[in-house]
């Protein structure tokens, strides 16, 4: 199963086509406003998942194993009525287990608690209790049919690339520990993406963009849509068109931004160990090889792929940043604290104090290099949105956090923000439970608990 | 628009219509499952004999102890034992691995629905221990076969067992062997954390193997294979090979030398040195471990006194204890060792050389050699702790609905409101005498506790609070 993606529970079960989400979406779709904003809300809840993750000290895979779950609970559930932000600590805290890492109840609560009490969140009660996390994580494992185990385009992208010699450093050191230590390179079982055959090496910043681009896609529904492998295959082909690797400096990447890149930041294991055991020299990256040129577009054309469908899932990664252009996640209270985490890192090491500049210089960039794309079947739409917000200042969400409801209604901010979101949200719940007591109030004499009862059992039935 | 307690609810029990939905859709255990009667209580909960309401299939039920703060049973959150038991049992499929069939979340319990297997290992070799016999080859062979061919599996897919040990490998009726207990298995493959950082000690103490008792911080699938050879000795001799007393966690659970242990190994296997085992000299224990006394390799000798019978795996055995976890047989090489080849052939009913013999099982007690029947019925009792036993007449699914619309009160419900349920039969109960089951719990000893500790940040709740892993 480890190693086996095709007899998975992940593989079998949890892979559904984009028709599937949009029907789970369908109570949102009737109560939101604009249908837009459900995706919106996508990257929102990702975001929040991110920053609960940061609070917690988690490592970029529990991070993504929690957001995993989240979309996979909204497969059978609607936001509206459900309270987004109870399931995202639940899936925080399952996370966290399942990937053999365990943080105390106490802890997820009094962090969410803290978190989701921020204004652009809108969650005025977030219970102090912990029998009530418990619950949802109940409650949650059911919904997930204890389908814990996932997997994730990281270990593709590990498996596939290694960063260039020179740094002295395997790609993040936990994984090059792992592989070296339990030897798992080495009885590995065949992969089951590719040929097998060889590696592809990236420059330590390319390494880090592919690294960030599969991040950054944890904030659509994308990985409940493809196997990890091929979103992992997409965001290197997205990372070539960034860092082409016949001209590396091209592209405006200076050493400076070397060091940024130098380790996966996020991924850094708190304390490094060595075995006791004499290490292996199984790992990859310590292998020296002799270097020969690589060619990346061949060497995505030979593993056993559709290129078509990796095309297909790169147009999808792009009209993410498309979208995530127009939201802005700063100028809220803890922007300084985590804005560098927040965008991808990428957005940091691109030296830009604004939103998410990453993923804006990475449409860009991608755009630029549309012959490469158009040769890959790529077909995208420049927007204007994704040129014109690079000029706002910070300052200016300022103004887009103030009235929500007026902003919801008016449409007149140019960001979407968390804060607006969170309006978007409470709308979207409030709307459906006064549809509930719409129904219930048309059997006049039903009164309270009555009432109550009347409206569980419609809800049960809905 | 919204009344009071619609937005009420919004902000003090914003999960509410999603509760509601779950709980009326739920099907509670006992519409599904008759309990038949209680198997084993276990580290972290109790077995129940159960049947299947539409097919009468028979199924064992695990139930996870919900854990109490006080006399109150609340929710505390999923142990992370039970967490990896559910998430590694729903990705493998394999005959000799115990299949789960489904995972009931009910009343702040954890049940896990497995395939039935009447026997163990532990019970045959109690039976055969209670009535002076051997455990004949054929039978023996069988069982090891099936048992390294379930554990090739589970290596295969990286998940390390850590806890094989007699009470957890299962034996169906057919005579399939069935490793069951994946509560402290663990896929070793891309950890986030190295692996003795989660659980400072695995293994019960019995079948801990060496490099472990050494302090080694690191470790492989060998344990697996170490602990598979502490079973064949087992098998092969009806008591534990290495039958040490634990040195138990200091106050600062600091993991003590183990000094009793590694004595009762070396003295059957000798003191490993450094030619035999390179890496021994950077074992964290290695300064204490050569304080001890010097020994030399007896392990013929020990099977000539200990289970002559069965001198034909002596060499298989040996190869399993190699001190070098690299040099150690590997559970696939284990399986082609020529012992299987060599008559008489393992067969896929380990029990088949058995059945030209035995007539009834019912009749093994009078028949005058046991060694030629089939190891007993797994006995089953009346629940000795009735306040467990909440699965029949618990048919109020919602405990916590009833009063939903009051800011979520519903949580402090005790777990056995259901109390004793009606259809609980205590079959085979009756009878004189203590269940074999919890008999056979009682082979282990007390110094033997709390062989498990976890140093993981976690502290939540029941998983890292254990472990007496008892032989
Ligand atoms: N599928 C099954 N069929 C029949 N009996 C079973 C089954 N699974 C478990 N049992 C019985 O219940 C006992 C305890 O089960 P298990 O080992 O899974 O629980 P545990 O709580 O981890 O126990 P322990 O800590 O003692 O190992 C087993 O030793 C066996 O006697
Ligand atoms: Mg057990």
């Amino acid at each position: 199963m480890a190693t086996d993606f095709w007899t998975s529970s992940h593989y079998k079960r949890w892979i559904v086509d984009r028709s599937s989400w949009n029907q789970a979406r369908a109570e949102d779709y009737r109560y939101v406003d604009r249908p837009e904003y459900i995706d919106y809300l996508s990257i929102y809840f990702a975001n929040a998942i991110n920053k609960l993750g940061k609070k917690l000290q988690f490592r970029q895979r529990v991070i993504a194993t929690a957001t995993i779950f989240f979309r996979r609970f909204y497969l059978k559930n609607s936001y509206c009525d459900t309270d987004p932000f109870t399931v995202i600590a639940a899936c925080c805290y399952v996370a966290a287990k399942a990937e053999e890492s365990p943080v105390h109840i106490k802890l997820v609560v009094t962090e969410s608690r803290s978190l989701f009490s921020q204004s652009h969140y809108g969650v005025k009660h977030f219970s102090s209790d912990n029998s009530k996390l418990a619950e949802m994580e109940f409650y949650l494992v059911g919904d997930l049919e204890c389908d814990l185990i996932v997997f994730h385009p990281y270990r593709t992208l590990l498996a596939l690339c290694k960063k260039e010699a020179g740094n002295g450093q395997s790609h993040a050191s936990e994984e090059g520990e792992a592989y070296s230590d339990l030897g798992v390179g080495a009885d590995d079982g065949p992969r089951y993406w590719g040929t097998g055959e060889g590696q592809l090496e990236l420059t330590p910043a390319a390494f880090q963009t592919a690294w960030s681009i599969i991040n950054d896609t944890y904030r659509s529904p994308l990985c409940i849509f493809y196997p990890p492998h091929l979103i992992a295959i997409a965001a290197i082909y997205l990372t070539f068109i960034l860092h082409p690797p016949t001209r590396p400096e091209s592209i405006g990447l200076t050493s400076e931004q070397d060091t940024l890149f130098s380790e996966p930041s996020l991924e850094q294991p708190r304390q490094p160990r060595r075995s006791s055991r004499q290490a292996h020299g199984t790992s990859h990256s310590n292998v020296s090889q002799a270097k020969k040129p690589q060619d990346p577009v061949s060497f995505l054309a030979e593993l056993n792929v559709s290129l078509p469908l990796i095309a297909t899932i790169s147009q999808e990664i792009i009209s993410l940043y498309t979208l995530w252009d127009n939201y802005k996640e700063d100028g809220l209270p803890d922007a300084g604290k985590f804005a560098g985490n927040m965008d991808s890192p990428m957005s940091s090491a691109m030296g830009s104090t604004s939103v998410s500049p990453a993923k804006r210089t990475a449409s860009g960039q991608i755009m630029r290099h549309d012959v490469t794309a158009s040769s890959m079947g790529l077909n995208y739409h420049r927007t204007p949105a994704s040129l014109s917000v690079g000029a706002q200042t910070p300052g200016s969400a300022d103004d887009a956090s103030g009235d929500t409801a007026s902003s919801a209604d008016g449409n007149m901010c140019p960001y979407i923000t968390p804060v607006f979101l969170s309006g978007v949200l409470q709308k979207m719940r409030e709307r459906k439970m006064a549809s509930y007591a719409a129904v219930v109030n048309a059997q006049p004499r039903m009164q309270g608990v009555a009432v109550n009862k009347r409206l569980e059992r419609t809800q049960a039935a809905g | 628009m919204l009344d009071e307690w619609t937005s009420n609810s919004l902000t003090h029990d914003p999960m509410r219509l999603y509760r509601l939905k779950r709980d009326r859709r739920h099907i509670p255990v006992s519409a599904k499952y008759n309990i038949m009667g209680f198997i084993s209580s276990g580290t972290y909960g109790r077995v129940y004999k159960a049947e299947c309401v539409e097919d009468g299939q028979i199924h064992a039920i695990k139930k996870f102890k919900p854990d109490k703060e006080g006399d109150v049973v609340t929710y505390t959150g999923i142990s992370q034992s039970a967490i990896r038991e559910i998430a590694l049992n729903r990705e493998i499929n394999h005959e000799n691995i115990v299949a789960l069939k489904e995972v009931i979340l009910e009343d702040k319990s954890i049940y896990m629905v497995f395939e039935y297997a009447e026997h163990d290992f532990l019970q045959i070799i109690h039976h055969n221990s209670t009535h002076r016999v051997p455990i004949q080859i054929p039978v023996l062979k069988s069982l090891v076969y099936q048992l390294l061919n379930g554990l090739i599996y589970l290596h295969s897919v990286h998940i390390l067992h850590r806890d094989l040990k007699p009470a957890n490998i299962l034996v169906t009726s057919n005579g399939i062997v069935k490793i069951g207990d994946l509560g402290l298995a663990r896929l070793i493959y891309e950890p986030l954390q190295p692996l003795h950082a989660g659980d400072k000690v695995v293994v019960t103490i019995w079948y801990r193997a060496p490099e472990l008792l050494l302090g080694a911080k690191h470790y492989t699938k060998a344990i697996d294979c170490w602990a598979v050879g502490c079973v064949i000795a087992e098998l092969a001799s009806l008591r534990p090979i290495f039958k040490g007393e634990e040195a138990k966690l200091d106050s600062k659970k600091n993991v003590p030398f183990q000094k009793d242990q590694l004595l009762k190994i070396f003295e059957v296997l000798g003191t490993p040195n450094e030619r035999d085992w390179p890496g021994v000299k950077d074992m964290p224990e290695f300064q204490s471990m050569k304080r001890l006394d010097y020994f030399t390799n007896r392990l013929h000798e020990w099977f000539r006194t200990r289970a002559n019978h069965a001198i034909s795996v002596y060499e298989l055995l040996l190869r399993l204890f190699y001190y070098d976890p690299d040099k150690r047989l590997t559970a696939r090489e284990a399986l082609n060792h020529p012992w299987f080849q060599e008559d008489p052939k393992p067969t896929r009913n380990a029990f088949e050389s058995l059945l030209s013999h035995s007539h009834s099982h019912s009749l093994q007690s009078q028949v005058p050699n046991p060694s030629h029947h089939l190891p007993p019925l797994r006995r089953i009792t009346q629940d000795d702790a009735p306040s467990m036993v909440p699965m029949q007449g618990n048919i109020n699914i919602g405990n916590g609905n009833n009063n939903a619309g009051g800011a979520g009160h519903g949580h402090g419900i005790p777990i056995n409101a259901g109390g004793m349920g009606a259809g609980v039969i205590g079959a085979g109960g009756g009878g004189g005498g203590p269940p074999f089951g919890s008999h056979s719990q009682t082979h282990s000893k007390p110094g033997s506790s709390a062989s498990f500790a976890s140093l993981s940040g976690g502290g939540n709740a029941g998983g890292t609070r254990k472990k007496a892993r008892l032989g």
